[in-house]
């Protein structure tokens, strides 16, 4: 492996923070494939590193989305419970498999969500009164002078799509917010907004349910994986502030389709 | 629902920025150092800043008698020390 000098990890870190937090997400669907396929890293340094660049982007945005009161905590705490089993089992089981199911995985997924978001983009989620009833977990958005309202449907879908993505997360070192987003707001009744803020408040934890399985084990390369965590708070904090100027319908198809193209990429790889 | 939040959405805030600022400055001085150690002490901050996170949620929860979510928010805390449990066995 030719190893990369440390401005080209921060700069990557930056750039998969800032795309990342953009999109809602933690950036791990986009930087476990810049490593890898990029940068020539082996896959399970890359997603030791990604796991913790997550963390940091994931915080980061967290700390603008509960100011902008876009994050729906009690929402996000009955979603944690089943991200974080996911999370601390994938972890587990990623020892299991070989460099070649965990990019066949890895495709797979992104795959299957991509269609599924282009599928549903033009739905909305958002009832435009601004005192309907919300129901026990929903909750109003507040855009521009309009408030609207949300109910959470399909709460069950929710909490296993959660378990899922935190498995997920384990294994390919992803945070998960690839899934839970397109499923929140395509099954849920979640407006996307509120979606990935919600979703990005859960992937630190999801994340570090299972980075200290990563860490114990040596996976984590410390100079390496310093310089991308680095470059990724920076890159999310910026993401986070310009994600508020992108309309929401952009925003899933943008999603949509870097799904489908890192998904057949990584999966190609893996054949 | 987010009206009684607001005072624990500002701890939370600050949970986060305090784990992230402490974790940039101990990755950046030890990149510039060569120093491991210091590197290792920012990448476990960094991993131990959610953890926290919960920990003020459970506290904040609680302390404003909404039980039922404390509880499950003690029950990610749970999870987390399990983890943590896991990976020093491994």
């Amino acid at each position: 492996m030719l190893e990369p000098s440390a401005p080209v990890l921060i700069l990557t870190g930056a750039a998969t923070g800032l795309v990342g937090s953009l999109l809602g997400l933690g950036g791990g669907v986009f930087l476990v494939p810049l490593l890898t396929l990029g940068l020539g890293m082996p896959i399970r340094t890359a997603i030791a590193a990604s796991l913790i660049s997550v963390i940091a982007t994931a915080s980061a945005s967290a700390t603008i989305n509960l100011g902008r009161g876009l994050v729906n905590m009690r929402l996000g705490l009955s979603l944690e419970v089943a991200t974080s089993i996911g999370g601390l089992a994938g972890g587990v089981a990623a020892a299991l498999l070989t460099r070649q199911q965990l990019f066949l995985t890895f495709g797979a997924t992104l795959a299957v969500m991509g269609v599924i978001m282009a599928a549903r983009s033009r739905k909305r989620n958002v009832i435009p009164e601004p005192d309907a009833d919300t129901g026990r977990l929903g909750g109003r958005l507040v855009e521009g002078d309009r408030t609207y309202t949300y109910r959470v449907k399909r709460l069950p879908v929710g909490i296993f799509a959660s378990l899922v993505a935190g498995a997920i997360s384990g294994l390919l070192g992803v945070g998960g917010g690839i899934i839970k987003v397109p499923a929140l707001s395509s099954f849920c009744g979640i407006p996307i907004r509120v979606a990935a803020a919600t979703s990005t408040f859960m992937i630190g934890v999801t994340a570090a349910a299972s980075a200290f399985i990563y860490f114990s084990r040596g996976d984590v390369v410390l100079p390496l994986t310093a310089a991308i965590a680095l470059g990724a708070l920076p890159g999310s904090l910026a993401g986070t502030q310009l994600s508020e100027r992108v309309e929401a319908r952009s925003l899933k198809i943008l999603m949509a389709v870097v799904l489908l193209i890192v998904g057949t990429r990584m999966g190609l790889e893996g054949l | 629902m987010n009206e009684t939040a607001s005072g624990l959405d500002k701890t939370i805030e600050v949970v986060l920025t305090l784990g992230l600022a402490g974790s940039a400055l101990l990755l950046t001085l030890g990149l510039t150092l060569g120093q491991p150690h210091l590197l290792q002490a920012g990448i476990l901050l960094l991993m131990l800043t959610p953890v926290a996170r919960v920990v003020v949620v459970t506290v904040g929860l609680f302390h404003e008698g909404d039980k039922l979510f404390g509880f499950v928010s003690l029950g990610i805390l749970l999870v987390l020390i399990t983890s943590v449990i896991v990976a020093v066995r491994l």
